[in-house]
């Protein structure tokens, strides 16, 4: 019974990880109705540059995680006046493929720098004796890591809800046309919910990284991993993104730990997602929150 | 037919017959045939590095998957990120035979046109199951759905010991009419078995285009409720749409597991997959020259930046990898400058040049 609850466990903080992630990618697609395949990119640039302030700048870890956070911030924004402003109105293949080019283009830069090809980890700045209660244990990063997940989507939450540009945000991505002519300026709300991405992703990175160590490959994987989670909470609800991003992560957790070496499977974690989504998708083409758009002729 | 359209002032079609006919003149077919013909000689008479041939054979293989990709995406509109899964999937057809009867049997050696005939038709069976989602889902949700598909045939393949857990399993050595194809002539052979296949498919997509049912993908991509209303199936086209992809992508796997003589996972990931859409977007979406000019930009792209990548390896300090950064680097600024400058891809400045030279000496 304790292995159940030590997976409920993992899974949640997977999930709240996987939350994170998916917060930025449905922010992007709430307000402007672009599939962002470099999300997984945004997070893993986001996580090097608080590495590098961390170590190579000697700044204590939580004010670098500030600081990579502003800079991913002010990134995610140029990429967005650069490469997406042009696009606003053409179809959506050519949208997606514009962000396949990003991500490609943000790959071989990584590549240009260390963090390309070797690994590095944070140093350990928490007690690396594990809390446990009952038989179930936790790290203290993963701890800190949910706290702040909790806390980022709280403030998000509470931006969308109460503040004025969350409130103009939240009206263009229902309708455009309406918010323009009450004097919303539509392509600076699609800038500030690409920034917000970044720095959504900028904490998301530096979360997986202090868990997982900072290895590339690994973490722009989460920028597909995030696909699972995205649809399966409907490509443009924030709480379905959270939902969904716990019930992927609870998913994972269970598939490789009860399938794996069982029957011959294995790596199950990685593909459960995928299976579920597809299942999910047959019942509910939208995903459990998602707006059923309704289509004219 | 006789009238010389590059003379011609405007069209002067009385029926549709007419103009739906894919040569306008007997010029246009002499010169199509002449072309034809000149693929298939020139081999003779310039002697090729193996190493060149290869890359011809990689660029064709391609445009037959392209060209796949293209009716589904370009033609009927549904995003397919799962190409390589398709192009996998009549590989590991291949593959599966050599596992079971052992890679030298007859059947893979003797009768390969035939082999390659039903990894086609199997990648074809798959494609009609992964469309069947497009019953339902629509834009977004049907291309992450097509991604689940990679994603699930990227583990089938890994953790399976049939498929030899991703690694490579070896296909033997064809036969011809002479005999055995010798190592020095294994390029060149495929070279034109590949040819036919693209003679091949290329008029049958383009008769295709011409028929009901081809007309029926571009209606359902224009707005598939308008042609619900107007009698089509957009379900079914859709299905059928994959099915053909699936097809054509089974074709162009099973082709190449036999130039490799083997088939190993790496080249059927999602990578890939994004890279057949980057092909068929730089091509020109939506027309069948632009599987041509696709996949022969991409690849050659990508064999220049590894010649650059080599020559700077020269004065760079031997641990920086310049090929690594440099390949995804260029690819995806070719994507998006050609995303933001020509939408249209490179079958569009084919036809700026074809208006250019019929016009000339004059600007309009």
């Amino acid at each position: 019974m304790s292995y159940f609850f030590q997976l409920v466990v993992s899974g949640i903080v997977v999930g709240s990880i996987y939350a994170l992630s998916a917060l930025g990618f449905v922010l992007i697609y709430k307000s402007s109705r672009v599939l962002n395949i470099a999300h997984g990119q945004i997070i893993a640039v986001g996580a090097f540059i608080t590495y590098a302030l961390t170590v190579w700048a000697n700044i204590p870890i939580f004010i670098s995680l500030v600081f990579s956070m502003g800079i991913t911030f002010f990134l995610a924004m140029s990429v967005e006046r650069v490469f997406l402003r042009r696009l606003i109105g053409e179809p959506i293949i050519s949208v997606i493929m514009v962000t396949i080019g990003l991500m490609s283009i943000l790959d071989g830069l990584v590549y240009l720098t260390p963090f390309g090809s070797e690994n590095f980890s944070f140093p350990e700045f928490l007690p690396t004796t594990p809390i446990g209660f009952g038989g179930v244990s936790i790290s203290w990063t993963q701890m800190v890591g949910v706290i702040i997940t909790i806390i980022m989507i709280a403030a998000f939450s509470w931006f969308f809800k109460k503040s004025t540009v969350g409130i103009s945000m939240r009206a263009v991505s229902d309708d455009q046309l309406a918010s323009m002519s009450i004097g919303i300026s539509v392509p600076k709300v699609f800038g500030l919910a690409w920034a917000m991405a970044g720095l959504s992703a900028a904490a998301a990175g530096s979360i997986i990284g202090n868990i997982t160590g900072l290895n590339f490959e690994t973490l722009h994987a989460f920028g597909i991993v995030v696909f699972p989670v995205v649809i399966l909470g409907g490509l443009d609800s924030i709480l379905g993104a959270v939902v969904a991003g716990i019930i992927m992560g609870l998913i994972q957790q269970f598939a490789s730990g009860y399938l794996d070496g069982n029957w011959g499977l294995n790596g199950t974690g990685g593909v459960a997602p995928y299976i579920i989504l597809l299942v999910i998708l047959l019942f509910k083409p939208h995903g459990l929150f998602g707006i059923h758009e309704i289509e004219r002729v | 037919m006789s009238s010389n359209r590059w003379l011609a002032t405007g069209n002067y079609f009385t029926s549709y017959r007419e103009e739906q006919r894919i040569f306008f003149t007997s010029l246009d077919r002499a010169v199509m045939g002449f072309f034809l013909l000149c693929l298939f000689v020139w081999p003779i008479f310039i002697d090729v590095d193996n190493k060149y041939m290869l890359v011809i054979d990689n660029i064709l293989v391609a445009v037959i998957a392209v060209m796949g990709l293209n009716l589904v995406t370009g033609f009927a509109g549904l995003i397919s990120i799962g190409h390589a899964a398709f192009v996998g999937i009549g590989a590991y057809t291949i593959a599966s035979f050599s596992r079971v009867l052992g890679e030298s049997h007859v059947l893979l050696t003797h009768a390969w046109p035939v082999m390659i005939i039903i990894s086609g038709m199997v990648g074809a069976v798959f494609g009609a199951i992964v469309g069947l989602p497009a019953l339902r889902l629509k834009h977004l949700y049907l291309a992450i759905a097509t991604l689940s598909f990679q994603m699930i045939f990227q583990w089938t393949i890994n953790f399976m010991d049939f498929f030899n857990q991703g690694q490579t399993i070896s296909v033997g050595r064809v036969a011809w009419l002479t005999g055995t194809v010798s190592r020095d002539q294994h390029y060149i052979f495929w070279y034109y078995a590949i040819l036919v296949f693209i003679v091949l498919t290329g008029f049958s997509v383009r008769n295709l285009l011409r028929t009901r049912y081809g007309r029926c993908l571009v209606a359902v991509r224009d707005n598939d409720r308008a042609a619900d209303a107007m009698g089509m199936h957009p379900g079914f086209t859709k299905v059928y749409a994959f099915a053909l992809a699936g097809f054509l992508a089974g074709v162009a796997g099973a082709l190449n597991a036999y130039i490799y003589r083997g088939v190993g996972v790496e080249s059927f990931t999602l990578h890939a997959s994004i890279t057949y859409l980057a092909m068929a977007i730089v091509g020109g979406l939506g027309t069948l020259h632009g599987s041509f000019w696709g996949p022969a930009a991409i690849k050659v792209l990508d064999l220049q930046v590894e010649k650059l990548a080599e020559w700077s390896a020269t004065f760079l300090p031997a641990n920086m990898n310049l090929a690594t950064a440099l390949k995804p680097l260029s690819f995806g600024l070719v994507i998006v400058l050609f995303l933001m400058f020509e939408p249209r891809g490179i079958a569009n400045w084919w036809r700026i040049f074809r208006s250019y030279v019929k016009l000339w000496p004059f600007r309009y």
